[in-house]
């Protein structure tokens, strides 16, 4: 196209500023929304996936190769004789993108203080570690976690209230062991936590892992799982796929699994707000193009007469074409900046500090995973640049009825009023 | 023994079977067969699951369908454990941190004490023939026994348990062989099958029974009765919770 065009329609723009200013904000404010609002589901897929593994289910997990899906007591790693709990460990913890692994052993069993009992599902942790891989001992309101050695119990805010107990009381606990006892004993209410999971903190008690191991009369060295901690979570999948083939080596047969596989629920939630990014971008373009072709019509109709007086001059219909998209273009471009100028400041802000829109809704849950009532924005990098593509291919898109229409006036007919 | 303890006994130990006629009659009589008006027994149980086998001596006392107290005597490390069902209430006694605990409804499901009976075997209070709707339906030979088979299917008003109960009773001295227990679907879910027919207290009883879940073959839990004896005057008092702590036998 030569330069020629470019400047008549660049020109043109000033002709009537305030017309240009509003079609300019107008695709400024398209750029906006779009790339926010996919910043923000993105932030809300980030904040589910993040609490949602974080709480409890650790991004990725090590069993017995016959624990799932019964989760059965007895499918302990490595069977009846254990296994080398500290090397396993320190082998996950060894792959780059692991950065924490802790052991925790499960149980069922009833929580009974005076004459009210819940039933309850146990949890033994080795609160040491555990405090790197969950949140679970990061949301105590109430007294402290449990300590090793120690029956002590840390139970959920739920689960409290329904046994009526407060940290320092003294609850019962039953659970039948792996030899097929009743395991029961004493022990002290360390702490009270609150996940917001209302499940959780109904259901939960976390013991230190030895008290359990005993009360279950378990060894030392057996446990169902452990947990670990991969701070990218998409990058879980492919630390699972190595520490597959890291620990088929042992002698204990194992299966990693990353929470996409523990928790396939989220990734297809996930997956869907990815396609929403999309509908997103049409409509909010879609309804951009008529704007910019409402405003480029009424441009070229009051330029009839320039334009026949051109194509009476021997100018091509296709440089009356250029020229016209030059102009939508060159709106597009003042459209991109100022969405640019606006967008970028507004997203760092709400990266790095979200609104938090708590005086207007509370804590909610989503897919299991407990959501601050935040507006977090995850930046949506690749979707700067499609939206900046988007608004060009919209104001050209725009332009092009309205172009070949200027570009088809006739000269004569035009000129002479009729 | 005087004659007239003798006449007596012998006056109390008339089989109540004479006049059972009925289906339901005969089904009821074998509900009732190990639970009496009261009774007191001596029992071991065996369970053996996939991974542990263990055996459980235990003290049984019953009142009507309302009332029992089981207490373990063996192994040690149980002894002294004790369960109370009052009612539609199931209490704990757990003499190792010598606390009394109820059971929570939600854990009604779960196994006791690692059997394959449920906490719900224990509690469901009212009489089989309350339930169910009962019908024979075979009546001949089988394995050169004259047996009845009953099938018993649920009233519509009511909420139990099993979809269905099979049950064959030899006609001879009207005792149980087995019952197949299924559940909604159709499946059997467990069964039950009775040997070691003798007289205990004064009646003909089934001595040991087996019981296996039909998901687990392999696994089983056996009750064999030591000893047994029926009607002894047992009152609503004797199953408090202060009864169920104590360690008398």
């Amino acid at each position: 196209m030569q330069r020629v065009w470019w400047l008549i329609g660049w020109r043109n723009l000033g002709r009537n500023r305030r017309r240009s200013i509003i079609a300019a904000a107008a695709l400024a404010f398209g750029y906006f929304s779009v790339v926010i609002l996919v910043g923000w589901t993105k932030g809300l897929v980030a904040e589910m996936i993040g609490n949602g593994t974080g709480v409890l289910t650790g991004q990725l997990q090590v069993h017995a190769d016959n624990y799932q899906p019964d989760k059965s007591v007895y499918a302990t790693i490595g069977g009846r004789d254990g296994a080398d709990i500290a090397a396993l460990s320190a082998v996950m913890t060894s792959d780059p993108d692991v950065s924490a692994a802790s052991p925790r052993v499960y149980g069922g069993g009833l929580v009974s203080s005076g004459s009210a009992t819940a039933a309850g599902l146990f949890l033994g942790v080795d609160p040491d570690r555990e405090v790197d891989v969950s949140l679970i001992l990061n949301v105590i309101v109430e007294g402290r976690a449990p300590s090793l050695g120690a029956n002590e119990i840390l139970l959920g805010s739920e689960m409290a209230r329904t046994v009526r107990v407060v940290p320092g009381d003294e609850v019962v606990i039953v659970a039948p062991a792996i030899d097929g006892s009743l395991g029961n004993d004493l022990f002290i209410v360390s702490g009270i936590f609150k996940t917001g999971l209302v499940d959780l903190d109904r259901t939960m008690a976390v013991f230190p892992i030895d008290a359990l191991q005993f009360l279950m009369a378990m060894d030392a060295n057996r446990v169902h799982e452990v947990a670990a901690t991969v701070p990218d979570p998409w990058r879980a999948a492919a630390a699972a796929d190595r520490l597959t083939d890291a620990l088929a080596a042992g002698e204990v047969a194992v299966d990693v699994e990353s929470w996409i596989t523990l928790r396939p629920e989220m990734v297809e939630y996930a997956t869907l707000t990815e396609s929403f990014q999309w509908i997103l971008l049409v409509i909010v373009f879609g309804v951009a193009i008529f704007g910019v072709a409402n405003v480029m019509l009424m441009a070229t109709f009051e330029r009839r007469r320039e334009f026949a007086v051109m194509l009476a001059l021997g100018t091509r219909p296709s440089g009356i074409l250029a020229s016209v998209v030059a102009e939508s273009l060159g709106l597009a471009v003042l459209g991109l900046v100022g969405g640019i100028v606006v967008t970028f400041p507004i997203m760092v802000w709400f990266h790095l500090a979200p609104p938090d829109m708590g005086w207007l809704f509370g804590d909610f849950t989503m897919q299991g995973a407990l959501m601050r009532p935040v507006l977090r924005v995850e930046y949506p990098w690749t979707m700067t640049w499609q939206a900046a593509l988007a608004l060009l291919i919209t104001a050209v898109a725009a332009a092009l009825y309205p172009a070949i229409r200027a570009g088809r006036v006739p000269p004569a007919d035009t000129l002479s009023g009729r | 023994m005087r004659p007239t303890a003798f006449v007596t006994a012998a006056l109390l130990c008339v089989p109540a079977f004479l006049h059972a006629q009925t289906a339901a009659e005969i089904v009821d009589r074998v509900d009732q067969l190990l639970r009496g008006q009261s009774s007191e027994a001596s029992v071991r149980m065996e369970v053996v699951t996939e991974h542990w086998s263990r055996s459980i001596d235990m003290h049984l006392w019953s009142l009507g369908t309302d009332y029992s107290l089981i207490r373990i005597d063996a192994p040690p490390k149980d002894a002294g454990t004790a369960t109370l069902k009052a009612q539609t209430e199931l209490w704990n006694y757990l003499p190792r941190v010598d606390r009394t605990i109820k059971l929570p409804a939600s854990l009604m499901g779960a196994s006791w004490m690692g059997s394959h009976f449920t906490n719900d075997d224990l509690v469901k209070e009212s009489r089989i023939i309350d339930d169910y709707d009962i019908e024979i339906t075979f009546d001949g030979e089988r394995d050169g026994n004259e047996v009845w088979e009953f099938t018993l299917t649920p009233k519509p008003e009511t909420a139990v348990v099993w979809g269905k109960i099979v049950e064959q009773v030899r006609k001879r001295d009207m005792m149980p062989e087995w019952v197949r227990y299924y559940d909604d679907l159709g499946e059997v879910s467990r069964s039950m099958v009775f040997s070691e027919f003798q007289v205990m207290g004064c009646r003909m009883v089934p001595a040991r029974m087996v019981v296996t879940p039909a998901d687990k073959p392999t696994e089983s839990t056996t009750i064999i009765y030591r000893t047994i004896t029926f009607d002894i005057g047992l009152e609503p008092s004797f199953f408090s919770l202060r009864n169920l702590r104590s360690q008398r036998d």
